[in-house]
């Protein structure tokens, strides 16, 4: 593999491969050309002394009242009105919710499969009908028209021939 | 990322705090008190001003908690929040002391206060020694160099995720950390 120092790439292996959080495959290959490049093999060596170094700065543990004051300060946070109005119907409707839904579907299976649902297009099925009877009937009405339109000329002919 | 990343279970924790559940929140402050407080130590190395720091992310994550949306790694948007907090801290700081300096005239700021670690015995004094060396050569390096050294050595973050943290491209942070563990390995060269 080309010298990550001289080429400036996969630098990121040799800090990886310092700190041993380079992969088996990368690091192998590392470890071959560290072996042969000097200059790789003292940046590896700073590198985990650096490495080291950091692992001694310890910190002191989180002070022991960080979680009063953290809640009391959630506390003291300003409610909007939507929370306000509906955070004390949370417990209420959360568990409400599925049962509702599940009564919603139940009452419309109820709906579409009951046999009202035949009862209810029966009346329909009869005004069908009777619209069909009055469509034939005004039909009739209409021929009866016609016909006496077209006699109507004729009389008037007969008029003026005799004038 | 986007909405395709697999919701890590400190995301699914989140997203029941955004449905009120106080629990959660308990669980997510519980696993990342410590390491979000030791962070900030690190970046402000200030004990009370960590401590501040370290209560304002968990707050603005209380508050933030009707927005989140699961988009990416839980982890990514609190070390965001923190960093932020964190980079903002320094720079007023470093407003306020060049202030400071204009004000004393040609004397310098006080030196800022290290935790008091009374060694008992030798040993623990050389280590105190040390540990003091590592601490200002880390405060010497630059505030995001900083904020991406601990990301990971400390926080043991990938690449892309402190990428993510820091707002810009995964090459930005490989040449971050190769300028600032650069850097640590010449102030840092005499420590066996």
């Amino acid at each position: 593999m080309d010298c990550p120092i001289r080429t400036q790439e996969n630098t990121d292996w040799l800090l990886e491969y310092s700190t041993g959080r380079l992969d088996r495959e990368r690091a192998a290959l590392m470890a071959q050309h560290v072996e042969t490049c000097q200059e790789c093999a003292h940046f590896v060596e700073g590198q985990q002394r650096v490495w080291n170094a950091l692992s001694q700065w310890e910190v002191d543990p989180v002070a022991a009242g960080f979680d009063r004051r953290l809640y009391r300060a959630i506390e003291a946070q300003p409610v909007s009105w939507k929370d306000r109005l509906f955070r004390p119907l949370q417990p209420l409707w959360r568990p409400v919710v599925p049962l509702a839904a599940a009564c919603l579907l139940i009452v419309v299976g109820v709906v579409l499969h009951a046999p009202q649902a035949t009862v209810t297009t029966a009346p329909s099925q009869a005004a069908v009908e009777k619209n069909e009877a009055e469509q034939v009937e005004r039909t009739l009405d209409d021929m009866q028209m016609l016909r006496e339109l077209e006699m109507t000329p004729k009389q008037g002919e007969n008029t003026s021939k005799s004038l | 990322m986007g909405a395709s990343v697999a919701l890590d279970c400190d995301a699914e924790l989140m997203l029941r705090v955004k449905d009120g559940d106080g629990a959660s929140f308990s669980l997510l402050l519980d696993k990342y008190r410590a390491s979000v407080s030791h962070f900030l130590y690190r970046m402000v190395q200030d004990q009370s001003v960590s401590e501040e720091l370290a209560q304002e992310v968990f707050l603005r994550v209380y508050k933030s908690r009707a927005t989140y949306e699961a988009t990416a790694k839980f982890t990514t948007w609190l070390y965001r929040i923190a960093t932020h907090l964190a980079l903002n801290w320094l720079r007023d700081e470093k407003n306020e002391r060049a202030q400071e300096r204009l004000d004393q005239g040609t004397e310098d700021a006080p030196a800022r206060e290290v935790p008091d670690r009374a060694p008992s015995v030798e040993q623990q004094m050389v280590r105190a020694v040390k540990v003091e060396e590592v601490r200002r050569a880390v405060a010497a390096l630059p505030n995001k160099q900083r904020a991406a050294v601990l990301m990971h050595k400390y926080e043991e973050m990938e690449y892309s995720q402190i990428a993510k943290v820091l707002s810009c491209s995964e090459s930005a942070v490989k040449s971050l950390l190769f300028r600032a563990y650069e850097t640590l390995r010449v102030r840092l060269a005499h420590m066996a």
